[in-house]
């Protein structure tokens, strides 16, 4: 486990600036005096507590499993990759939304992408290939994507047109149960 | 290295020698002499002192030598090799990766990111909404374009219909000024049959 490197930082916040508005946030101390920092093992970046993580270097890199939230994994050609784990915390700083109605939320869940016809609502003056959150219609996120269309031209859609293409749902804790967390 | 030393002192005293050959009455011969005597050791300056009879010109000599020697030590590389780019090592840095891990780096490099990253959302959506706007001209430009030529098309429509009227109510003049006989016996079939003539009536008008 060992704390991420300058180009390694620059690559995970440009990853979560597509999908959040407040980074400052993410990184502000905690009343505690305590603050969240990120940490990369297995070429897996975690989102963790300092105390925690200056606790978990007691235990050796191939002991350790996980610790505190797990944002995603740094491929080899070190770009990053968002894990629906990251969920919650985009969830929070969402920039753009959109919210599908209960008949779509199943096929989004098995992993197909949005279409208009199962959008309840979505935010305005939503850039094309921008990313965004997916909730229910409850406000219960589901996943994250990127908008196909802009807010305008979605408009002008036809109802089985595709207006957000998924990029990890919450059908993935099932689906990649085995590769999500290890190996 | 011993070796290597003598050739470099050589060099060295070379330089230094026209130096102080310039200020010296002498000038380059006495130098050389200087030179060879260097190589053979303690034993040549003696000598040369002895015969020349003025101890202070070793002296100056000698204490040339030691700052030749000062110089060298100050970062020459020693061994004359052609060194790879990837090989040479930067010194005073160091050595692996540098991890940014307090607040202030974070927050540095989190505020560009952010900041371009708005730069381009920002970008995007000019560019979106030019587009829209763009879009709706030509839209409105299709739509009038289109209006105009259904109102053309009603216009031809209509003028074709008063057309048709005329020789019904009263332009049998006129159109026996066009076709003569034939307009008469198309109003004389008209006034007998009422379903056949319509179709003569518009083969007429297309004439």
């Amino acid at each position: 486990m060992r704390p991420l490197t300058e180009p390694e930082t620059k690559v995970v916040f440009d990853k979560l600036a597509n999908y959040c508005t407040d980074l400052k946030s993410l990184i502000a101390p905690l009343d505690d005096g305590d603050r969240y920092v990120f940490r990369l093992n297995h070429s897996r970046v975690y989102y963790v507590r300092l105390s925690i993580a200056n606790l978990a270097t007691s235990i050796s890199r191939d002991a350790l499993l996980s610790l505190g939230t797990c944002l995603g994994k740094m491929t080899k050609t070190g770009k990053f990759r968002l894990h629906i784990t990251a969920l919650p915390i985009l969830a929070e700083h969402a920039r753009h939304k959109i919210w599908i109605k209960e008949n779509g939320a199943q096929p989004f869940l098995y992993g197909s992408n949005v279409a208009k016809a199962h959008v309840g609502r979505w935010s305005e003056d939503c850039p094309e290939h921008s990313g965004c959150v997916v909730y229910s219609m409850a406000d219960i996120p589901l996943g994250f994507g990127v908008t196909a269309r802009s807010t305008a031209e979605a408009r002008r859609l036809d109802p089985t047109g595709i207006v957000c293409f998924r990029q990890s749902d919450c059908g993935e804790y099932l689906r990649d149960e085995d590769t999500l967390f290890a190996g | 290295m011993g070796t290597t030393r003598t050739i470099k002192n050589k060099h060295a005293a070379n330089g230094s020698g026209i130096k102080g050959s310039k200020a010296s009455k002498n000038g380059p011969v006495n130098d050389g002499v200087i030179k060879a005597k260097k190589n053979a050791g303690t034993r040549a300056p003696i000598p040369g002192s002895g015969v020349k009879g003025r101890p202070n010109l070793a002296d100056i000599l000698k204490k040339r030598k030691k700052r030749v020697y000062s110089e060298k030590e100050l970062g020459l590389p020693q061994l004359n090799m052609v060194t790879p780019v990837g090989v040479q090592k930067p010194r005073g840095k160091k050595k692996g990766k540098v991890f940014v891990d307090d607040r202030e780096s974070m927050a540095t490099i989190l505020a560009i990111v952010q900041a371009e990253k708005d730069g381009q959302i920002e970008s995007k959506m000019i560019k979106a909404r030019q587009m829209e706007e763009i879009r709706e001209a030509r839209r409105a430009e299709a739509d009038k374009k289109e209006s105009e030529r259904k109102a053309k098309l009603e216009e031809t429509k209509d003028s074709l219909r008063k057309k048709r009227k005329r020789p019904r109510a009263g332009g049998k003049t006129q159109d026996d000024d066009v076709n003569g006989f034939e307009a008469v016996k198309a109003l004389a079939a008209e006034g007998t049959k009422a379903a056949k003539p319509k179709k003569k009536r518009v083969s007429f008008a297309a004439d």
